[in-house]
């Protein structure tokens, strides 16, 4: 018993450890803990679609005495609305289709075969996927007009030809920016499920006869079926989301889909149509949980033991002289997506006009205009804070909910889990339009609303399911002999969670702290509808400045975010390379 | 060091009853350990010892304290119980060196840095695994895994050690020398110890008293030598090893010894003396147990206590020994001769059972 009296007199600190991991072991406490996080996840997600239900059937906008009726549905069960859904559902549909083809190919090519410097070009391949996609969509938007866009000029000026070659204003466009982000997407998928694949499987398939090709149709392709089920509907689901693309090229072409056409009604209106717009998102979202629901029977036992994260070494296939073939795909990919949307907005930054290239518009007056505009530096101050702010406050909720979910047996832990997965189903447009509603709701003296702590709630909301995702993946990978041997020899609950769980488990907490701070940045949907004036953040002072059409400044705000985008990329890539792989 | 006492403990998960009231005293110094098939409840019961699950009814103590008692609601934390333990994964934490991993019982008691290294020090010269001190853990073998785990467990003396099946994710001559190694450690330091394995062999070299467990109950108590040689049940006979257990009735009864009897047994074919430690009355049913290795191909001799006749119907070369099946006019009967022995199919061979190896259990 020598030990213990040691024990009792350790330090206050050590007794204050004691004394709280005591109280998590307590039943009430942790009731009233369980309860708080509740209620506080409630708030971000069952709030805002509750208030989504009311205000869809509340005639007059937020804040405003009004009545009850079902006009809002009425407008929604209409023909013009019906093409609206036709034509979200046709887009998406189209672009996941093209990016799987593209995924699937550049998956086979960067683990199946011998082409040359597939690591960078892996590295390359993705790297499409972290840019905002306002960023590459004002870029394309310069890059494909058909008046005076580079792509256009060039092609008039080498075969002297009187069409344009490429109109990006159009369907085509609209998919074409579409599949530049579902590519690298679904390509993470495909590319795991390749390598995660038992190379004795295949091979099993050769020594019977089989053949390459049909090596890969009957053994390799169904047992990859589940992972690429799931990215496609993942990918799918994106598509209905997705606000940048139908905005800068389905817009001025008077092609409307339903996140535009929420966004339209409230903000282009001479009177902002507020239940219709409740009512298109509580639709919207109905038919994504229904999705969801439909993805989770389907894939409800079906093994995944395809994508266990085991690390085998697949065959490669020798491809001969074709391997530059293969690496030039790549190539193309990484140049049209990454290199040439760049290259515009450096050209645009450097020009007076964007279209007019002469020797004699050179010029660096956008840059100096634009580190004189406070109102610039003020969303850059904003972004940063939010990012900031936003992902440590998500990620530490996601780490907590998932303790609770994957830790404990705690009753409870699968109310809070729903809870947090619920934001899954509601496009960042759908969430704000809840959430203009839940603010207005408050009692008089919380005001959220115009100011910057409306954003930070709405991406809060919007991560936490990621964050929680990411946390439980790193949790699951830790035994829990861990935790509990701890305790034997001597440590408390607190000490162990400090020096045992969260130890062990921080690279993935800071992989998921970029990710979400990545998400916070290029947000546009839910932040056009929850910004004022003063709480701008740098993607709506984009498009702002876009809409006035000053294409030239936003080329240098595109540039200076661009290269923040790859910094934190290669910090993330660094971070992942030495500890996550280490482990 | 402490003696453990377990008194009416038991454990359920819903209405499955895992661990079914057992009654276990270990002595201070003893070496004891829990063995049974997997699933009878030996884990479970070793993680109640340990606080890290509760137990669900009656009390148990270590040292003179109560740490367990669901009745008055006594649940000691396992931060509080002051044991060591060594899990059957290792629990090697992956983020620290071995240094650090042996460390941290003390770390979490915060003593002092030069008690740390010194003791820290010592114990990995106890277990050889002072040259990998500043080695990450993850770089390490799985012996010199379970090594380090064992030195993490005693670096603070603690009370009792209790160690999960430690051996059983080694090769099998690892296992041998480590199970040695882990138990003269052991007797020298003198630590009370709750051992747990399924794999008899490991469980008669290591232990002063085994706890045979079956379906959450304990079966029998006793040392190596009482539970191979004198099972309590047919149970607790056939776990261990493969013996021949056949079908016999009682015709006579005598004392040996205090504690011990001798009966006359006739079965089908064959009759004999056997020994046994429960009372049987004349004309009663009962099991005789003949272990393998006593029984040996003959001529009759003068003085055996029973044998059989019978033909060989399958003849097996092991390397050491040749492995028999006999088909006797009492069932088969399976033994062990040396490997050179000629021995054809279909030959009919005399087998006898060495002197007072006969042992009676009650058939069920
Ligand atoms: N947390 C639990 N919930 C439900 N059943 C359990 C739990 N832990 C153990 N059991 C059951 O209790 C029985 C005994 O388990 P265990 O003590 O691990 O067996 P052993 O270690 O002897 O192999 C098993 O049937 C097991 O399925
Ligand atoms: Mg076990």
């Amino acid at each position: 018993m020598s030990t213990l009296s040691s024990n009792e007199v350790a330090t206050g600190s050590m007794r204050l450890g004691f004394r709280a991991g005591r109280l998590m072991e307590g039943k009430a406490p942790r009731r009233l803990a369980l309860a708080a996080l509740a209620l506080l996840l409630a708030f971000l997600s069952l709030y805002p679609l509750s208030m989504l239900l009311y205000g869809s059937l509340h005639t007059t906008p937020p804040g405003i005495a009004g009545t009850f009726d079902l006009s809002g549905y009425r407008q929604v069960f209409t023909w013009p609305t019906a093409l609206l859904f036709a034509n979200t559902v046709g887009i998406s549909l189209l672009k996941t289709i093209f990016s799987l083809l593209l995924a699937v190919l550049f998956g086979w090519i960067i683990s199946r075969t011998d082409t040359p410097m597939r690591g960078a070009l892996e590295v390359l391949i993705t790297l499409p996927f972290f840019v905002p996609p306002i960023l590459t969509a004002m870029a394309w938007g310069m890059l494909g007009n058909p008046q005076v866009g580079v792509i256009n000029l060039v092609w008039q000026r080498m075969f002297g030809s009187e069409t344009p070659l490429i109109n990006v204003y159009s369907y085509s466009g609209v998919v074409w920016h579409m599949v530049q982000y579902s590519t690298p997407f679904l390509f993470l998928f495909v590319v795991e499920a390749f390598r995660a694949m038992d190379p004795a499987l295949e091979e099993a398939s050769r020594m019977c006869g089989g053949s390459q090709w049909s090596t890969f149709r009957r053994v390799s392709l169904p047992l990859m079926m589940p992972a690429v089920i799931t990215a496609f509907l993942l990918s799918f689901i994106r598509g209905l989301e997705n606000f940048e693309s139908p905005l800068f090229f389905g817009t001025p072409a008077r092609i409307e889909v339903v996140t535009t056409a929420i966004y339209n009604s409230i903000h282009h209106q001479s009177i902002p149509n507020y239940q219709f717009a409740s009512a298109l998102s509580f639709v919207i979202m109905a038919l994504m949980f229904l999705l969801v629901f439909w993805q989770w029977r389907m894939l409800r036992g079906r093994s995944f033991q395809t994508v266990t994260g085991k690390g085998y070494s697949p065959r490669v296939i020798k491809l001969g002289s074709w391997r530059w073939l293969t690496f030039a795909l790549c190539m193309v990919f990484f140049l049209v997506s990454v290199v040439l949307p760049i290259g515009q907005l450096l050209l645009g930054s450097f020009f007076q006009f964007f279209g007019f290239y002469q020797w004699d518009m050179l010029t660096l007056d956008h840059y100096r205009s634009v580190l004189g505009n406070d109102e610039v530096w003020r969303a850059f101050r904003n972004t940063f804070l939010l990012g900031f702010g936003g992902a440590s406050v998500t990620m530490l909720l996601g780490s907590i909910v998932a303790y609770v979910s994957t830790r404990t047996r705690w009753s409870g832990r699968r109310l809070i889990d729903v809870l947090a997965w619920l934001p899954w189903m509601m496009p960042g447009m759908v969430l704000a339009v809840g959430f203009l509603w839940g603010f207005a709701f408050l009692p008089g003296a919380i005001t959220i609303y115009g100011t910057i702590w409306a954003l930070l709630i709405a991406y809060v909301a919007l991560g936490t399911p990621i964050s929680v995702r990411v946390m439980s993946a790193a949790y699951h990978q830790l035994s829990f002999d861990l935790e509990e041997c701890s305790r034997v020899h001597g440590a408390g609950w607190w000490q162990t969670l400090w020096r045992i769980l969260v130890a062990l488990a921080w690279p993935s907490f800071a992989v998921g702290w970029v990710l979400t701070f990545f998400g916070i940045m290029r947000e546009l949907s839910a932040s056009v509808l929850l910004y004022s004036v003063g709480s701008e953040v740098l993607s709506v002072v984009l498009l702002r400045m876009w809409e006035n059409g000053q294409a030239e400044a936003v080329s240098v705000v595109g540039l200076m975010m661009m290269s923040l985008v790859f910094l934190f990329r290669w910090v993330q890539l660094r971070l992942i390379k030495r500890y996550v792989n280490a482990l | 060091m402490a003696e453990v006492l377990l008194e009416n403990v038991s454990r359920t998960f819903g209405g499955f009853t895992a661990v079914d009231g057992i009654h276990l005293h270990v002595a201070a110094g003893e070496f004891v350990t829990l063995l049974g098939p997997s699933g009878c409840g030996k884990t479970t019961t070793l993680r109640m010892v340990a606080g890290l699950e509760e137990a669900t009814g009656g009390r148990i103590s270590i040292g003179r304290r109560v740490v367990s008692e669901p009745a008055r609601h006594v649940h000691l934390a396992p931060d509080r119980r002051q044991l060591g333990m060594v899990f059957q994964s290792y629990a090697i934490w992956p983020h620290m060196r071995v240094f650090d991993n042996v460390a941290y019982p003390l770390q979490v008691r915060r003593r002092s840095t030069a008690e740390i290294r010194e003791r820290v020090d010592r114990a990995l010269r106890l277990v050889e695994m002072d040259r990998f001190a500043d080695r990450p853990a993850p770089a390490l073998s799985g012996g010199q895994q379970q090594r380090v785990a064992i030195a993490r467990a005693m670096v603070f003396e603690p009370e009792v050690l209790l160690l999960d099946e430690p051996l059983s994710n080694l090769d099998a001559r690892l296992r041998a020398q480590m199970g040695d190694e882990f138990r003269s450690l052991q007797r020298r330091l003198g630590i009370t110890t709750l051992y747990v394995t399924h794999d008899q062999d490991e469980a008669m070299a290591l232990s002063d008293r085994i706890v045979v467990m079956r379906g959450g109950r304990i079966l029998q108590i006793g040392t190596p030598t009482e539970i191979y040689q004198r099972p309590n049940s047919e149970a607790v006979a056939s776990f261990l090893g493969s013996p021949n257990l056949l079908d016999a009735v009682v015709t006579g009864v005598e004392a040996a010894a205090p504690d011990l009897s001798r009966f006359e047994v006739r079965g089908e074919g064959w009759q004999g003396i056997a020994y046994g430690n429960q009372s049987f009355s004349c004309g009663q049913s009962v099991r005789v147990l003949v272990r393998p290795e006593d029984l040996r191909v003959g001529p009759i001799s003068q003085d055996v206590d029973a044998a059989w006749r019978g033909e060989v119907i399958a003849s097996v070369y092991r390397g050491a020994r040749r492995s028999l099946r006999l088909r006797t006019s009492a069932g088969e009967l399976h033994f062990e001769v040396p490997a050179l022995t000629e021995m054809r199919l279909g030959e009919v061979v005399q087998v006898e059972a060495a002197k007072s190896s006969l042992w009676t259990v009650a058939s069920n």
